[in-house]
């Protein structure tokens, strides 16, 4: 088979429930997989690392996941960076990386 | 205005915003294909390796407008969803590893000596997910109860235990048939990768989330893969199976920084 595009192998191999790819779908891959190259826009990795974490704190509903104990991902090593220390995701985190990006803008504002 | 410098060709007022990575390529599909700022996307090639490339308005995917930018949910969705579709026609046609969102190089130049930099790397990736797709799998716990009817209230104590246990126990179960679903389609798969499940705010999605799962897949084998997950979801009938795909293969093209030529 060839494989062409979302929506086209969906309809080729007759398979139904195949709507465009949803927003968290997308959001995931591009943002948590991928090549991770450092581009010359260093801050721009930094960053992304810090929105990814509040990210993952929309795309991964902690609590929900410990009430079913699912808690696969925080032994992933993909969803830990190296670049900062493995901040287990949950709203104490969520709220000193927002402190530490307040942070840091103040400190660009000078 | 092109003019030629040490790092290589540059644009002025440009910057270059990277897509994938691939081997040669190049063909008649990248006329038209554009990218996060509007514009061509073109090949830039080094080492025997092709960095897929958009050249984007140095300011608005400067620093501090671009940290604005992806900061905010509905311009990181436009860029998210621009970034992807280029990915999405290139691994139509050929095995790419996708690049993160927002990696950016100065010039053309730069980008040619990245792809020297992790050519080995880029090489072991692209051998890894040739001629195969990311296939998505998303299990939800099928509503314990319609709308509409909101749980009866218990009687007493004894009651309510035993009504909390009834809904663990159920718990239970619906997660270890999603994890069975799983085992089964990943001893299909080249490969699996499970995910943290997605929150219902982003998703769109009530129910509750068991398996967050991608599963690579060889090209010739997607067609009876994609088959294989309705008919695994009418032995569940406790869950609700989502397929999506097939995806480029962004959780499985992973190269390392630390990977060098």
């Amino acid at each position: 088979m060839t494989v062409q595009s979302q929506t086209g192998t969906a309809a080729a191999a007759g398979i139904g429930g195949h709507e465009p790819a949803n927003l968290g779908d997308i959001l995931e891959r591009v943002l948590d997989r991928g090549v991770v190259i450092v581009g010359d826009i260093r801050i721009s990795l930094l960053d992304i690392e810090l929105l990814t974490v509040k990210l993952r704190l929309l795309i991964a509903s902690v609590d929900t996941a410990r009430e079913l104990g699912i808690d696969w991902w925080q032994h992933d090593p993909w969803l830990t960076s190296q670049a900062r220390p493995a901040v287990e995701p949950g709203p104490a985190g969520y709220d000193e990386d927002r402190r530490a990006i307040e942070d840091r803008r103040r400190v660009d504002r000078g | 205005m092109r003019s030629r410098t040490a790092g290589g060709w540059i644009v002025a007022d440009r910057t270059v915003w990277v897509y994938a990575v691939g081997a040669g390529l190049d063909g008649a599909w990248l006329d038209g294909l554009r990218g996060v700022d509007g514009e061509a996307v073109r090949p830039v090639s080094a080492a025997g390796l092709t960095a897929l490339v958009g050249a984007v308005d140095q300011e608005a995917f400067g620093v501090e407008q671009l940290r604005a930018r992806l900061d905010d949910l509905d311009q990181l969705a436009t860029i998210a969803r621009a970034h992807h579709r280029v990915i999405r026609v290139a691994a139509d046609h050929q095995a790419v590893a996708p690049a993160r969102l927002a990696t950016l190089y100065a010039d053309f130049g730069r980008v040619r000596a990245m792809l020297v930099e992790h050519a080995a790397a880029f090489r072991a990736a692209l051998r890894r997910v040739a001629g195969r797709h990311e296939w998505g799998v998303k299990i939800f716990a099928a509503p314990e109860r319609g709308p509409g009817r909101p749980a009866e209230r218990p009687a007493s104590g004894t009651a309510y235990l035993r009504q909390r246990r009834d809904s663990l126990t159920a718990r239970e179960t619906a997660l270890a048939a999603a994890g069975q679903v799983h085992a089964d389609l990943a001893g299909t798969a080249v490969a699996a990768r499970q995910r943290p499940p997605q929150d219902p705010n982003l998703s769109g999605d009530r129910r509750r989330m068991l398996l967050n799962a991608t599963y690579l897949v060889d090209d010739a084998g997607g067609e009876a893969f994609a088959a294989r997950v309705p008919a695994i979801a009418r032995e569940h009938p406790d869950l609700a199976v989502e397929l999506t795909g097939p995806w480029p293969p962004y959780s499985f093209a992973a190269v390392e920084e630390g990977e060098r030529a």
